[in-house]
């Protein structure tokens, strides 16, 4: 079954809530256009953390990329649509 | 990114070696170095893939680190700015992991990840930076060590070495037991316990300080 953007989203805010939950309000009513480092206060470990989770829930595997490429939640979310492909 | 020296020589280990063997005299006559260890546990040979860790003093710590463990072979994690100096190429014949600071990249981690898989010793400086205080307390570590285990697999070893104040005393290193992440926190820590973890090394690197001067104060 192939996966909406949406249900993508609903998987990542959990995967965002595990990796830095000290702005849980604003992953919770996150959007596409969400910055991750400036809305979400994320680190460059956490989002460490984040892409392997991201790697093992979706198994997928992020090449050539580094921590900080990705912007905002959407960025996430392209990558991990092109990947599923 | 280029491909790493070992997978694109045919000999990939020759210069290594070769520069240790013939290194590690003069460089021992020199500096002297005085390893003690935390507890007998911390002195058993490290047989399978280890992380490194220890307080960076000056530009000799990676040679300290080598005579501290010199029956294996270290790959060093250096910054990428380092690969593209004269020194560059030497970095490469030693094995060296070149990652970028500023946007780490996720190809350097799956390498370090799968030497450490592989059961190779990688060899790191969690403060990021030479610390200009020298052998006093080290500034904070980077949570990313953490990580890196983690996915390797891989037991963290810390040590601290004590900067000499003249060139003709013995340089001092005090090693300790290896923190195994697995059986404090099982396969999948949390980010907070990541955090966690991350303090707890921070402290026992201090001990380690502590016990390395009071050992000296004897």
């Amino acid at each position: 079954m192939q996966l909406t953007r949406n249900d993508i989203i609903e998987q990542l805010r959990e995967i965002l809530l595990s990796a830095d939950d000290r702005n849980a309000e604003m992953i919770q009513s996150a959007t596409e256009d969400s910055r991750l480092m400036e809305d979400f206060g994320f680190s460059s470990v956490s989002m460490l953390y984040t892409v392997i989770a991201i790697e093992e829930v979706f198994d997928i595997q992020f090449e050539n990329v580094g921590v900080t490429d990705f912007e905002t939640l959407g960025d996430v979310v392209n990558y991990i649509e092109g990947a599923l492909k | 990114m280029n491909k790493p020296y070992e997978k694109r020589s045919l000999f990939p280990y020759l210069f290594y070696d070769f520069a240790i063997v013939t290194g590690v005299i003069p460089g021992l006559l020199f500096h002297r170095p005085k390893i003690r260890y935390e507890t007998p546990a911390a002195r058993k040979r490290i047989r399978s893939g280890a992380l490194l860790i220890a307080n960076h003093v000056g530009l000799i710590d990676p040679m300290i680190m080598m005579y501290t463990v010199w029956y294996r072979r270290h790959r060093f994690i250096c910054l990428k700015e380092l690969f593209e100096t004269r020194a560059g190429w030497l970095l490469d014949r030693f094995l060296c992991i070149p990652i970028d600071r500023e946007n780490f990249g996720m190809n350097s981690f799956r390498e370090i990840t799968a030497h450490l898989k592989a059961g190779h010793l990688v060899s790191m400086f969690p403060e990021g930076h030479v610390n200009e205080q020298g052998g006093g307390p080290m500034q904070t570590l980077k949570s990313g060590m953490i990580l890196m285990a983690m996915k390797g697999g891989a037991p963290i070893i810390p040590m601290y070495f004590k900067k000499r104040k003249h060139w003709y005393q013995r340089i001092q290193i005090m090693v300790g037991e290896a923190v195994d992440i697995k059986k404090l926190y099982g396969e999948k820590p949390t980010m907070k316990q990541i955090e966690e973890l991350t303090r707890i090394l921070y402290e026992k690197e201090e001990m380690l300080r502590c016990s390395l001067e009071q050992e000296e104060k004897r």
